[in-house]
């Protein structure tokens, strides 16, 4: 009975008008937005090619330690295609030193991109499904059963001996049979333009696999809140005003709504403030220590010409935005006077002190800033995400952005591995003793060897790292479904005819 | 004709979707306000706060000397926070806030670090420090852009789809064509019955929105800024007509409201969602952008044949008249190279915008955003308005120090170096001030292209509604 009652919704679902509609536009949108997106990607691919040969280049100029330029790249991920998430908007490129802890407040951009462009909202795949699905749901459900019982039909099924948990199951699962189609035909367009231009893992095919599967349990999800409004009206046609105005609170009003009202707690500034000043304090004292050192060492009288002998240059850096801080102390001399061969061992003493010590200063205020930019940034947006999980778009888009790899703390890998790299190059010049090295500062005997340095390699995580980022949110989706299809079955089974 | 609109506009007051679409707009207008007036009293202090420290510069550099002035010039330009902000927010973060003033270049100095070779400032156009500090999500701003171009042209959709389809339905077309009452004065009754019916709630809301922003103490709206506000709501109203046009002309041709309404949102989707952003996409990557590093490699040969037009002059070890003229045209000659190539980058970007904007104009969508945002004084047009006013003024400073130069006597007027230039006092209060100022009739003319695009789409779906309406067979 229940494959009988499948097979005539299929066959009513199928020979719509509507199922053509929305097969049409899901089509032509992927398709569209696919090539729009894998150009896009593959621009992104090659600015970061240049911009790591480019860096490669730059680094071998360098002559001695201090003048190191040394940069890391961030690649774009393949699967920003289907979730774009922060991979566009955070920096790509990354200064490394000992000096300087990097996070992703301070990177920059390669800078290929018109910023004026970006205007121009740029759109991924799973925007279009969040849109384009959840009205199709909504489209397919709305007349399911008010229709029937407009045109008197539900009296003739129920007549019959089915429970009314089987029809509706029946109903829901011929829907869902259609629904598939145009979601898995515009995917399958759309990998197929892809997998030509583009060359991707089993893991990504994984990761696919799971934003395919959460896609259609978002689906699901706006199929039943459609079929819970038509149960619960009368008549068609208030059925339809109900859930397009369902459709454009939960997709277009409440997401930007809440972004706009939840205020970010009074006493940021305040935390800010004393994040800076502290900050500023350690600086400060580093700068005195180093002072204290050149004091201690040397004749005051001679300090000023000892330090333009071996260009002495100290620069500490803090921004009051970001938190931003950094020791420099690069140093420009191509020679030493002869006058002053003498005191190289002095030199080589003053930058092994410095150095070390520069190193333990901003170590000490990557703790303070750590906090504060936690507390600054990521609480506000972290909060921000938590509301927007009332409506399903904010799930869905949180979950797939987790599959993709492109939410904050899938980007957050690639800073932590840019961090990482830095303590990976502070061991090796602590092996190579760079610090109390004539290379340090001066190249008149020879330049510094950059073939040994060790390279900066990056992997995104694995697909395990992804699904245990994107199950809650997946399983917040499936609880969602399963509350919604009791709570119909109840109305329904109460409901009169 | 009246008869037939105040029928419709009392069908829709006691209908359920008016009273869902006024609590819906009234929210999203309080919000707007409530947002606006938090965030713009910050904005309109920050600005205040920057204009005096980079006009405390120029009073500084005046009070020193001409020649201070000539080479330091003013302190950096900020733009002037829009009053309207609310109304469009225009992409304000993707620009930069200010026009900076280049600090003179250094190109040679000696071991003690004298300057010997010095130039003067130039201006130059940073990018805004993009938004790569925001991790949070991704959503648009709630300002009247976005809530009369995608709401409310929802609700316009929401008000018409069963026009006709719906009276065919219940069989009341019949009773109504049966009067003697022309067809297209049913359409324009129609018409104006649902652009009504939409407008009271939205006007509702606009005035909510407008007390909430006048009455606080912390923003001031000018009589100006009253008459802009005027012709945004005109513009709400031409392009709210639109989809009601639209939604009629839907309604006539289909037999059930259903399919109607189903029609006219997947319409409304491919139109105010999807077209902007793809086809922006689309004609974005028809021009690559320029990369930073291309964009310095241009500077390198621009620099490299200055250096050997001027070297002959500059090479002279004797300090005479001769030196100083090579030097002033050597310095002159740089910050205008300087400020070429600045600009020929700004004007490569701007042209890539001005082309994806011309694309995307095909969405009323967009159309009305650029409008709202031209009248807002917000976004990009705003933005090259402001460059354009910093242009002029900086051209006004230069001919300021000349003229100042040019009335000393004792002065040997060479410009830009110490020693030729006149050494009198300068009035700090002479000295020009910069003002950024928006020109209402200027907003107009770069609006006229997409106002006039905008009413031609309006009477295309109205006469199309009309052609489909008379042909109806009931």
């Amino acid at each position: 009975m229940l494959k009988t009652l499948i097979g005539r919704e299929l066959l009513d679902n199928l020979m719509t008008f509507r199922f053509a509609a929305v097969l049409l536009i899901t089509l032509l949108l992927v398709v569209a937005n696919t090539v729009v997106l894998i150009q896009d990607y593959e621009q992104r691919l090659e600015s970061y090619n240049d911009a790591v040969k480019m860096h490669d280049t730059q680094l071998r100029k360098a002559k001695t330690y201090s003048m190191m330029y040394l940069f890391v790249d961030r690649a774009p991920n393949p699967l920003s295609i289907f979730n774009v998430g922060l991979d566009k908007r955070l920096g790509n490129l990354m200064g490394i030193w000992h000096g300087f802890v990097p996070t992703l407040w301070d990177a920059q951009m390669h800078g290929t991109d018109n910023p004026f462009i970006a205007f121009f909202s740029s759109i991924d795949i799973v925007f279009v499904f969040e849109v384009i699905l959840s009205l199709m749901g909504l489209i397919f459900a709305y007349d399911a059963i008010a229709g029937e019982r407009e045109r008197g039909t539900l009296h003739l099924v129920l007549a019959q001996p089915i429970g009314r948990g089987q029809i509706l199951l029946a109903k829901y699962i011929s829907a869902m049979a259609c629904l598939l189609v145009p979601l898995v035909l515009s995917l399958l367009f759309a990998l197929l333009l892809l997998t030509r231009s583009i060359p991707l893992s089993t893991a990504d095919f994984l990761r696919i696999a799971g934003i395919v599967f959460t896609s259609f349990a978002y689906l699901s999800l706006f199929y039943l809140i459609g079929l819970l409004i038509s149960v619960a009206t009368r008549r068609t046609g208030t059925a339809l005003m109900l859930a397009m105005f369902v459709w454009g609170f939960l997709i277009l009003v409440y997401p930007n709504l809440i972004r706009a009202t939840v205020n970010p707690g009074g006493n940021i500034q305040a935390g800010m403030k004393t994040a800076q000043n502290q900050i500023q304090q350690i600086l400060n004292e580093h700068e005195q220590e180093c002072q204290k050192f050149l004091e201690n060492e040397i004749i005051a009288a001679e300090t000023s010409e000892f330090s333009k002998a071996f260009g002495l240059y100290n620069d500490t850096y803090l921004d009051p935005v970001t938190l931003t801080s950094y020791i420099e102390n690069v140093n420009f001399i191509s020679a030493i006077p002869s006058k002053f061969e003498k005191d190289v061992p002095l030199a080589k003493r003053y930058y092994d002190f410095v150095e070390r010590l520069t190193i333990r200063t901003i170590e000490k205020t990557w703790r303070i800033r750590k906090q504060a930019l936690e507390n600054i940034f990521v609480r506000q947006a972290t909060m921000d995400r938590i509301l927007l999980r009332l409506s399903p778009v904010g799930i869905y888009d949180a979950a797939t952005q987790a599959w993709a790899g492109t939410d904050l703390s899938g980007l957050r890998i690639f800073f932590e591995a840019a961090r990482q790299y830095r303590r990976v190059i502070i061991d090796y010049f602590y092996a190579k003793d760079a610090f109390a090295s004539r290379e340090w500062f001066v190249a008149d005997k020879g330049a510094v060897d950059w073939s040994t340095l060790p390279q900066f390699t990056f992997e995104r995580r694995d697909v395990g790292t992804n699904a245990k980022r994107a199950l809650p949110d997946l399983f917040l989706l499936l609880i969602g479904n399963l509350v919604l299809f009791m709570g119909i079955v109840l109305i329904f089974i109460k409901s009169e005819v | 004709m009246w008869h037939i609109t105040k029928r419709e506009v009392y069908d829709n007051l006691n209908s359920l979707r008016f009273a869902l679409t006024t609590v819906l707009l009234l929210a999203l207008m309080v919000t707007n306000a409530v947002k606006h007036l938090r965030e713009h009293p910050e904005r309109v202090q920050r600005y205040r706060d920057a204009v005096t420290e980079s006009l405390n510069h120029l009073t500084d550099r005046a009070n020193d000397s001409l020649y201070t002035l000539a080479q330091y010039g003013p302190g950096n330009f900020y733009k002037k926070p829009s009053p309207l902000h609310f109304c469009a927010n225009g992409g304000e973060s993707l620009l930069s806030d200010a026009v900076e003033v280049d600090e003179p270049p250094v190109f040679m100095t000696d071991a003690e670090g004298n300057r010997l070779l010095e130039g003067i400032w130039s201006l130059s156009y940073p990018d805004a420090n993009l938004h790569n500090k925001d991790v949070g999500p991704n959503v648009s701003q709630v300002d009247w852009a976005f809530i009369i171009g995608s709401i409310l042209s929802l609700i316009a959709l929401w008000f018409t789809f069963d026009a006709f389809s719906g009276e065919r339905e219940q069989g009341t077309l019949r009773l109504m064509l049966a009067n003697s009452i022309p067809r297209h004065t049913v359409l324009i009754g129609k018409f104006l019955g649902a652009l009504l019916s939409i407008s009271i709630p939205f006007a509702l809301a606009v005035l909510v929105n407008l007390l909430l922003i006048s009455t606080a103490d912390t923003v001031h709206l000018t009589t100006e800024a009253w008459g802009r506000l005027g012709i945004i709501f005109a513009l709400a109203l031409l392009y709210t007509s639109l989809f009601v046009a639209l939604g009629l002309l839907v309604s006539a041709r289909v037999q059930q409201s259903a399919v109607s309404l189903m029609i006219l949102l997947l319409m409304w989707v491919t139109l105010v969602v999807f077209m902007p952003s793809t086809l922006a996409s689309i004609a974005s990557s028809f021009s690559p952008a320029m990369s930073f590093d291309e964009f310095w490699k241009q500077r390198n040969p621009i620099k490299e044949d200055l250096w050997d037009k001027y070297k002959e002059g500059l090479g002279s070890s004797e300090l005479d008249d001769r030196k100083l003229r090579a030097k002033s045209e050597f310095y002159t000659e740089n910050a205008e190279r300087e400020e070429r190539w600045q600009e020929e980058r700004l004007r490569y970007r701007s042209s890539q915008v001005h082309r994806a904007r011309a694309i995307t104009g095909i969405s009323p969508a967009t159309l009305l955003q650029h409008l709202i945002e031209a009248f807002a004084g917000t976004g990009f047009e705003r933005h090259l308005q402001f460059v354009e006013n910093t242009q002029r003024y900086a051209r006004q400073l230069r001919e300021f120090v000349a003229d100042t130069d040019r009335a000393d006597p004792e002065s040997l007027h060479i410009l830009g170096v110490r020693e030729g230039m006149s050494r009198k006092l300068v009035n700090p209060a002479a000295v020009p001030r910069f003002e950024d100022t928006l020109n209402l009739s200027r907003d107009f003319n770069t609006a006229a292209m997409e106002l006039l695009l905008l009413t031609l789409f309006v009477l295309v779906l109205l006469s199309g509604a009309y052609l489909a309406f008379v042909r109806v067979e009931v």
